[in-house]
């Protein structure tokens, strides 16, 4: 029929959606499912979903990100306050060494070079010695140049004393033996360095720090325990050297009771509280059962 | 993601994938009356179709786990439903199957012209609703099924095609057959 050609016509337009059509059929179609249908989808729906499991994974998901974000912050704020705790401890400066050591002065001060001087009379005698009885098996050890330098500076008898701290340098062997003769020149600096590991330190920085025969032979000093200076570190090597002033009660053992007291008071009037502490300590380990004044308690 | 009422289908069903029943509850009561209609329409079986409904649902519930937007959830939905309606068809051995595996548009030709009709018959809504789904009921299952897809569903002719299986042109043509056939019934009952 010619309608059914023009309505097939016109449906290829905008024939999909009809809005009289569209009325009609949602005023016409109202059925929905019995309740009991509802009823029995909507429990088993439930039932596989379990309410349970929902609430938790849920919980967890939703919480995830916040408590993540938290945890990473209360652990860098610990370690913050944790480093910067014994960060703190660290940083505290020294006190001031009642006595300069004389290896500290940054040049071949007198001090440096009478210590210097006082290892190369020191090993003069062994130099007349043979030299398997000195030093057995390093003595075929090349010298580094190093000490070669240290004994053109130093201005030394030829051969043993310098070749000696050679091999202590530079051989691991040696750091087992005992120091010769030289080196325990300064026999305080020598026990220090062997108690504490910080000597090391110490020694690297002197060597770093000064010039010229003086470094060398502190180098040489310290070669026993520091078989490699070049790998302390360099914030250690700054440290000042504790280890090497004299305390603060130095020439004051033998003194009685009452000079330790006097010098206390004297040093906490100077505002050396430092000082004045430490010398308190040693005079309470030394006099246990004396009466301390009342400033002093 | 939270449930809201402005939640669409897709979150809903994401939702009770991660175990919200009370999501589902939302998509049911949403689809449960298109979806119904749709199968009462298909099979013309009050009991056949609640069967068909709740085996629907069911199959949505078991398939949650595995649930991901890749459509539109109604086209899901509706293509579950299409999937088990054709097992019905084929179960019983029902004729409409072969409506769905060739095109019947030229038996657009055969329709009354329903413009002879006389004009002076002036109908209530109702009666004029009642002769809709009489002409709806006669459509072949296949354009039938495109115009509740259209109704029921709120698809577009790309998401028929999707549900059903077929091509957009297919589908396009199916649904324009199913309008012409409509309109052409409806023309004397205004």
């Amino acid at each position: 029929m010619a309608l059914n050609e023009r309505n097939v016509g016109n449906a290829n337009g905008d024939a999909e959606r009809d809005p009289r059509l569209d009325r009609l059929y949602h005023e016409a179609a109202r059925e929905a499912p019995p309740a009991h249908l509802d009823a029995r989808i909507l429990a088993a729906a439930r039932r596989e979903a379990g309410a349970r499991p929902r609430t938790l994974t849920s919980t967890l998901r939703r919480w995830h990100v916040p408590v993540s974000i938290a945890a990473v912050v209360i652990l860098s704020v610990s370690l913050v306050i944790l480093v910067r705790e014994e960060g703190g401890e660290q940083i505290v400066p020294a006190p001031v060494p009642a006595v300069a050591p004389p290896v500290e002065q940054p040049g071949a001060t007198g001090p440096q070079l009478a210590l210097a001087e006082a290892a190369r009379e020191a090993t003069q005698p062994q130099a007349a010695a043979p030299a398997s009885s000195r030093h057995g098996p390093r003595d075929d050890i090349k010298a580094p140049v190093v000490l070669g330098k240290l004994a053109d500076s130093a201005q030394p008898q030829p051969g043993p004393p310098v070749v000696s701290g050679a091999g202590i340098v530079a051989t691991p062997e040696s750091a087992a033996k005992p120091l010769p003769q030289p080196f325990l020149a300064a026999p305080r600096v020598a026990e220090e360095r062997a108690a504490s590991s910080r000597t090391d330190a110490v020694t690297a920085g002197r060597m770093a720090g000064t010039p010229a025969a003086s470094s060398e032979l502190q180098g040489a000093r310290s070669a026993a325990d520091a078989p490699s200076a070049k790998a302390v570190p360099r914030a250690m090597a700054a440290k000042p050297p504790e280890q090497d002033r004299l305390p603060v009660w130095h020439g004051f053992e033998k003194e009685p009771p009452q000079k330790w007291l006097a010098r206390i008071e004297e040093l906490r009037r100077q505002g050396r509280a430092a000082e004045a502490e430490e010398m308190l300590s040693e005079f309470k380990r030394r006099f246990p059962q004396h009466p301390l004044p009342a400033g002093l308690r | 993601m939270t449930r809201s009422a402005e939640s669409t289908d897709e979150e809903l069903m994401l939702l009770y994938r991660d175990g919200d029943a009370g999501a589902f509850d939302a998509l049911y009561a949403r689809h449960k009356g298109g979806l119904y209609r749709y199968l009462m329409r298909q099979c013309r079986d009050k009991a056949a179709a609640e069967e068909l409904f709740q085996d629907v649902w069911m199959n949505l519930i078991r398939a949650r786990a595995g649930y991901s937007v890749q459509a539109k959830f109604t086209t899901y939905l509706y293509r579950l439903a299409h999937n088990r309606l054709i097992d019905h068809y084929r179960k019983n051995g029902h004729v409409a199957t072969a409506s769905f595996e060739e095109e019947d548009c030229a038996a657009i030709a055969e329709l009354p012209d329903e413009r002879e009709r006389p004009q002076d018959e002036t109908l209530d809504a109702r009666r004029q609703a009642g002769r809709l789904m009489e002409l709806i009921a006669g459509l072949p299952e296949a354009q039938r099924e495109a115009f509740l897809l259209q109704q029921e569903g709120g698809m577009s002719v790309e998401e028929i095609a999707q549900a059903t299986g077929v091509t957009r042109e297919t589908a396009k043509s199916r649904l324009r057959y199913a309008m012409v056939k409509l309109r052409q019934g409806m023309l004397g009952w205004r």
